[in-house]
């Protein structure tokens, strides 16, 4: 918006007088432009508190040019003046300010802001009812899934095959190769410190057993599951967060469909499912990376190497880690489609609910590993 | 004096071979509120986005004022487009930010303003669209109709010469969209600003539009030009029978 023709050089200026002693006059001068400095509403204030007045007059016929910053000033002045219970009377506004001027003042009608929380008390309460509000939020998802997947388990549950299909693949063969690549590493990693600390006592030769063992029984499916959740965790969380923002999940329920149906359980399934398999594969990968250090080092053959894990490790070593490795896909499932449809409805939030999800599953990993490792201890397993 | 503001000279638009709408010709004059009109699929949006170098034309250019925004330069469109605000479809808020926030990234990013200056003008602007009060709102704990005046807040935060709207009334009740009508005649008035508007509804075209374009899918052509009413009343058959609701949109 650009008014009265060419930007003059003159400056805003605002002159204020009396015309006796009941009337405060401000007659404004000049370019009234954002891109110049102009005089603040406040002089008005400043000056009635100096000296009251019964009424103003506020004269614009000397403005050569204005946008925005006039419109602003006059705003600001017309309300402070109302406040202070002062009649404004307007003289030389040009037209279009004065239709602006009804314009804002035809439409503004503010809400009540909500009262600012104050006290200890009061924020405890907040944190309180919030935490409860989550734990409600976090039993209904864990009784909707469960319910979804009794229905998935009997045939019932609505879900689109191909989806399914899809999320095998994606979270299957598609994350091939950097589950070799990171368990590979660690396989190294294990048979490195194995080697280092087992030479202290002459007994480098049991690194085989080591790698083998601690591969098979926890660190392939952990280090698999970590890998997961940083991958198809965050991206169902993503995914159903970005379905939210674009209300494609009021979609599904308006149109009968359980979210919980057609999205979290054929994401729990299909993690759950392939999970064993890649842990398998990352047996593998590991014990091949232990391998490389070994056969190198200890100038081994690779096949006495195998032979010796194979010796150590028992099926129950691989059976438990493979078990491990469903709980933990699980895990990650329900980690991130929980914070995925948790979100708020913005784009920000997606972000969020993709890192919470990392987060929430990396931790869920680590505590049933805990977990896991207290129960096998206990049975001797 | 010339008081064309925007002037599209031969316009051809096309998808890699398959031609869109060719042959376009026209200008727009300053204070007017232009509508570009047709059916579904008639390249109406497609038109909005070459004016707005979203997209290139095959052929012909777009000006602004007597300069080619076609031909120029990456630092000359944005010089151009400078002047423009735009209202899209969906509102395209950001929906991480307040409207407050929304309307002020703009001033914020173009202008040397100081913050209170910037939370005035702000201020003002949500209030002309009825939205005072609502600065530290979210987008999403908006109706659509408020989605589409704060969206309207923002497109004028820089004081545009030439708003451009994109589906006004789309997903509004028409209540809701009559509403929104009336507020941008007002802005109009009051800001004196050029609105481009696309639409298929009928009712704001008739209710807000100086003039109108009609785009027609089938010869792929602009059919007609004028007044509304006018194009309503005396227009070709089928420019009669949009406005006589006999072409769905």
């Amino acid at each position: 918006m650009s008014r009265g023709g060419a930007p003059p050089d003159v400056p805003a200026a605002m002159e204020l007088s009396r015309e006796g002693e009941a009337t405060l006059v401000a007659r404004l001068t000049g370019s009234w432009r954002l891109a110049g400095a102009l005089p603040e509403a406040a002089l008005l204030e400043r000056e009635l508190d100096q000296a009251p007045a019964a009424a103003a007059r506020i004269d614009a016929a000397g403005v050569a040019g204005w946008d925005t910053g006039l419109v602003v000033f006059v705003w600001s002045a017309l309300e402070s003046l109302r406040a202070r219970g002062v009649p404004v009377t307007r003289d030389g506004f040009p037209p279009a300010l004065e239709r602006m001027l009804a314009l804002v003042q035809e439409t503004a009608h503010p809400p009540q802001p909500p009262a600012p929380a104050r006290g200890l008390l009061v924020r405890t309460g907040r944190l309180a009812l919030r935490a409860r509000e989550r734990a409600w939020d976090l039993a209904s998802f864990v009784g909707e899934t469960t319910q979804a997947l009794w229905r998935f388990l009997t045939r019932r549950a609505r879900f689109r095959g191909q989806d399914l299909g899809l999320l095998l693949d994606g979270a299957g063969p598609g994350a091939l190769p950097i589950v070799a690549l990171v368990n590979f590493l660690v396989g190294i990693i294990l048979a490195f410190v194995g080697i280092t600390q087992l030479r202290r006592f002459g007994a480098e030769y049991y690194v085989a057993d080591i790698v083998g063992i601690a591969v098979a029984r926890d660190m392939a499916a952990l280090i698999t599951a970590v890998v997961l959740a940083g991958r198809s965790g965050a991206a169902y969380a993503a995914q159903l967060a970005t379905m939210k923002v674009t209300q494609e999940i009021d979609a599904l329920r308006t149109l009968g469909i359980s979210p919980t149906e057609f999205l979290v359980v054929p994401r729990l399934v299909a993690l759950t499912l392939m999970m064993p398999f890649l842990t398998l594969f990352a047996d593998l990968m590991g014990i091949l990376g232990g391998a490389a250090v070994g056969t190198t080092m200890m100038n081994q053959a690779l096949a006495a190497y195998l032979r010796q894990t194979a010796q150590s490790v028992t099926s129950g070593d691989v059976v438990g880690g493979l078990a491990k490795s469903a709980v933990y896909g699980a895990l990650i499932a329900l980690t991130g489609t929980a914070r995925g449809l948790e979100a708020e409805r913005s784009s920000e939030r997606v972000g969020e609910a993709a890192t919470r999800a990392v987060v929430s599953g990396v931790v869920a990993i680590i505590a049933a590993c805990g977990i896991f490792q207290y129960v096998f201890f206990l049975f001797g397993w | 004096m010339d008081d064309t503001i925007l002037r599209v000279r031969d316009l051809t638009m096309a998808f890699g071979d398959r031609v869109l709408v060719e042959g376009l010709d026209f200008g727009i004059r300053r204070g007017e509120i232009y509508v570009v009109m047709g059916g579904s699929g008639c390249g109406k949006s497609t038109l909005l986005r070459h004016l707005l170098g979203l997209q290139e034309p095959a052929v012909g250019e777009v000006l602004y004022g007597e300069e080619s925004f076609t031909r120029a330069g990456p630092a000359d469109r944005e010089r151009m487009l400078r002047r423009c605000g735009v209202l899209y479809q969906g509102s395209a808020l950001w929906t991480s930010m307040t409207l407050a926030e929304n309307v002020a990234l703009p001033i914020q990013q173009f202008t040397d303003l100081p913050p209170e200056r910037i939370r005035e003008v702000v201020e003002l602007k949500l209030a002309l669209v009825g939205l005072h009060g609502f600065e530290s709102f979210h987008p999403w704990e908006l109706s659509g109709g408020m989605q589409k005046r704060a969206g309207l807040a923002r497109a004028i935060a820089l004081d545009p010469e030439i708003l451009f709207i994109d589906e006004p009334s789309a997903s509004l009740d028409p209540p809701t969209g009559r509403r929104l009508d009336r507020l941008i005649l007002e802005l109009r008035d009051a800001l004196g600003t050029t609105v481009v508007v696309v639409t298929h509804d009928v009712a704001s075209i008739l209710g807000i539009g100086t003039r109108a374009l009609f785009l027609d899918a089938e010869s792929r052509k602009a059919l007609a030009e004028g007044p509304p009413a006018e194009l309503r009343d005396h227009g070709p058959g089928k420019v009669r029978a949009f406005f006589a609701g006999g072409l769905s949109p």
